[in-house]
């Protein structure tokens, strides 16, 4: 009897020339640039564990609630917008001292299930091509 | 099972993997399917009913044959949501970096 499963998972890092720190505080501040509350046209944002978000953005909106506030190591909240079909993902963000600066890590898991959607063959085309960096054991 | 969840349980296992990958270049007979791999029949039909219970392929009894074919909706669903993320959160990232490095030459100068 086989009862592994697997959920999708998008794993993103980058290094950031600043302390562990300094990442972590950038994370939860709208002010700074490429941090998704940055690009809100209107926010809500308490970033502390069972605190809740809220952003939008030409009318879409993100809603989410903090389960991780560790810092400087870890921040965790979910996610959930009209492109998560209003199901709750879940965003884990770390950052790890590396030299003089901070290799961030941004996991986004947790794929909607769904019975929408239409059938293309360009669709299972795109799968087969992006397949072997989600599944790296054969 | 949610059915993304089957989907993924599906596709975890490498000869699955490769019984879609066949599938997908157009439609076989069970034993076609099962040529390419040293295990039985009986092993082969485990794996086309996990497959078939993600709603990845469909078998159809043809005469004495029974025929073999890809579904592709559930993996495009799955390739929409990661490709829209993937995009989303590169482009976020690369403005984050790119802070940090604008505010370090900064400093340098």
């Amino acid at each position: 009897m086989e009862t592994t499963t697997k959920t999708l998972e998008l794993k993103l890092e980058r290094t950031i020339s600043a302390s562990p720190d300094e990442v972590y505080e950038a994370w939860l501040n709208p002010k700074i640039p490429g941090t998704p509350w940055n690009m809100a046209e209107k926010l809500i944002l308490n970033p502390e564990v069972d605190g809740f978000f809220y952003w939008a953005f030409k009318d879409i909106a993100h809603y989410g609630r903090f389960t991780k506030t560790e810092r400087p190591g870890r921040i965790q909240y979910t996610w959930v917008s009209p492109n998560t079909l209003g199901e709750e993902s879940t965003v884990t963000v770390t950052f790890k001292q590396q030299g003089d600066g901070t290799l961030m890590t941004l996991v986004h898991s947790g794929l909607p299930d769904t019975e929408n959607g239409r059938g293309h063959e360009d669709g299972w085309n795109y799968f087969l091509d992006i397949f072997p960096r989600q599944f790296k054991d054969g | 099972m949610p059915r993304l969840d089957s989907v993924f349980h599906a596709l975890s296992d490498s000869t699955r993997r490769s019984i879609l990958r066949t599938v997908a270049l157009g439609e076989q007979t069970v034993t076609e399917v099962a040529q390419p791999f040293q295990i039985s029949l009986a092993a082969v039909s485990k794996h086309l009913n996990v497959l078939e219970r993600a709603n990845l392929i469909r078998r159809e009894k043809r005469g004495s044959f029974q025929m073999v074919r890809i579904n592709a909706m559930p993996m495009k669903e799955a390739g929409e949501w990661l490709a829209y993320y993937e995009r989303f959160w590169n482009e976020r990232l690369d403005e984050f970096e790119q802070f940090f490095k604008d505010k370090k030459d900064a400093n340098e100068k």
